[in-house]
């Protein structure tokens, strides 16, 4: 016991760790109302995987449904927007699923015309040729999350010969380098692979002590384990916004033998991408 | 180890920094792009021209400001921290007009607004102002000048320098192609700072603005019909240095 500035007594925690167990125990016990609250938190932030018409669960993983060779995964706006206008614009796309999950940051939405402003998780596969497997994803997926999301997406058991290709964003300043941030030429493209991934990248691989985070870490993470050739690209940018000059940044891309054959016409993308970016500028009257 | 060391302005970090003047500065790269060249007898703003909300009163929205007849500036960053430096230094300039009966100096407004943004990064509890200037205008001696400010208060003389987002691209286009010939005319100096912009903006000329200034003469801001022609002017002319191109190859 101690008493505290203002008179009160208080238990204090007793080190040795001996005293007074029992009773700290009964503390500790939840109560069926906390186990109740953290069912409805377990069942709120489950992720979803929906198939398109019907809008009912995936009994299996996504990729055990739709077997793929080429896996294309967008995660962030300006990534989205890049597979948008280059390659979904080049070819048909059919919507084969979507994952539904929600967290403090985000909730997909639920809208049929999607725009690279809202968030969402989609995927889709190339109707002239299947086993291309496209994922355009723009919602935040929570750290508790992204394991389901990998189990429902890849499946517990995946094939080795598919080849996965992640494109994502991140803010210059995570961008750990010698060199001073003014002399750095943003947006720049940094590459990271799976051991199994034998192609030479588009870009410079990430120097260390540079680190990747949140879903393409997860999803390279799990490429690894299953050694699945995949690899990282990934735009540092000063801009997060969706933003022509990073979308662009992703040119180089489209020369990998994954992206290769997919985009037909790039002025024409261009175009479209021009025509997304003015669609969907955020009106802001902070910075001018 | 920059969280413990950005949250009060006037601490330093063990290596030097001042983190909070190095976050005003990402502020500013917020900002659309902006651009000024100096000429032999003019000098040109070129900015671009933020999309305006459909209910939005266009002329409220101004990345150009003049300061005094013979003076106007660009900024990139806040816009709120921006009108409150212009209107100090629109006071300033009419202060010094009155009290010594002769219009202030590009340099001299140039140094008031870069004292007065440094003042912010040595106070107690004032966070700096989030904007870069670049300031134009004709001195009484009729030589042109180009400054730039940013928000740890310092200031530069340049010959041509783009601030905001791209900035560094723009620079490096105007490091290339800022050449005697390019400013040997008032319409070359303009077409350069035209084309500088165009490296960056999106959707073309339709989201530029350009004012000028001419030596004796007042801020001129330039139609969208004006600026439309230049940038015709201007794909003409790539267009046949295309041809030739092509020509000299085949």
């Amino acid at each position: 016991m101690a008493a505290t500035f203002f008179g009160e007594v208080v238990k204090t925690p007793c080190r040795a760790g001996t005293e007074d167990e029992e009773e700290e125990e009964e503390g500790r016990r939840e109560t069926p109302e906390d186990r109740e609250v953290r069912r409805q938190l377990a069942r709120k932030r489950e992720v979803r995987l929906l198939r398109r018409q019907t809008k009912t669960s995936l009994d299996v993983s996504l990729l055990e449904k739709y077997p793929c060779s080429k896996f294309i995964i967008a995660i962030g706006n300006n990534a989205v927007a890049f597979l948008s206008s280059f390659v979904m614009s080049s070819g048909v796309w059919e919507e084969v699923g979507c994952a539904k999950l929600w967290n403090e940051w985000c909730r997909t939405t639920d809208t049929t015309h999607l725009s690279p402003a809202e968030a969402f998780c989609v995927f889709y596969h190339l109707k002239s040729n299947p086993s291309v497997l496209l994922c355009q994803c723009s919602c935040y997926v929570a750290e508790d999350q992204q394991f389901q999301w990998l189990e429902k997406v890849f499946g517990s058991c995946p094939k080795k010969s598919m080849q996965v290709t992640v494109l994502t964003c991140r803010h210059v300043t995570d961008y750990k380098t010698s060199e001073p941030t003014s002399s750095l030429r943003t947006p720049f493209l940094k590459a990271l692979k799976t051991q199994s991934f034998r192609e030479s990248p588009c870009c410079s691989l990430l120097e260390q002590p540079n680190i990747v985070h949140d879903l393409p870490a997860a999803v390279l993470g799990y490429c690894q384990v299953w050694k699945i050739p995949a690899v990282l690209y990934l735009c540092y940018t000063d801009v997060m916004k969706l933003d022509l000059i990073t979308v662009e940044a992703f040119k180089p891309v489209l020369s990998s033998r994954s992206l290769k054959g997919l985009v037909k016409n790039i002025p024409q993308s261009t175009e479209i991408l021009k025509k997304l970016m003015t669609t969907n500028e955020i009106q802001s009257n902070i910075y001018t | 180890m920059a969280s413990r060391y950005d949250r009060a302005i006037t601490v330093f970090s063990p290596d030097g920094h001042l983190f909070q003047v190095e976050y005003a500065q990402e502020a500013v790269k917020k900002g659309s792009t902006a651009v000024g060249i100096r000429g032999t007898d003019i000098v040109v703003l070129g900015v671009e021209k933020k999309s305006v909300a459909k209910l939005q009163d266009e002329r409220t929205v101004r990345k150009i400001c003049a300061l005094d007849d013979h003076v106007c500036m660009a900024f990139a960053g806040l816009t709120a921290d921006a009108r409150v430096v212009i209107n100090r230094a629109r006071v300033e300039c009419q202060s010094h007009k009155l009290t010594v009966e002769d219009p202030v100096t590009v340099e001299y407004i140039t140094r008031f607004i870069a004292t007065l943004k440094q003042k912010y990064t040595q106070s107690n509890g004032r966070r700096p102002f989030g904007i870069s200037a670049l300031i134009v205008g004709f001195d009484d001696d009729g030589i042109p000048r180009l400054y730039q400010t940013d928000p740890s208060g310092t200031y530069h003389a340049w010959k041509a320098n783009a601030i905001g987002r791209s900035a560094k691209t723009v620079r490096e286009f105007l490091e290339k192609n800022y050449t005697e010939d390019a400013i040997a005319n008032d319409n070359e100096a303009i077409k350069l700072a035209i084309r500088a912009l165009l490296e960056v903006v999106q959707s073309g000329g339709k989201n530029i603005e350009l004012a000028i200034i001419r030596r004796n003469q007042p801020l001129k801001m330039f139609s969208a019909k004006e600026i439309e022609l230049q940038v015709n002017e201007i794909e003409k002319e790539k267009e046949e240095a295309e041809k030739k191109k092509s020509k000299k190859t085949a």
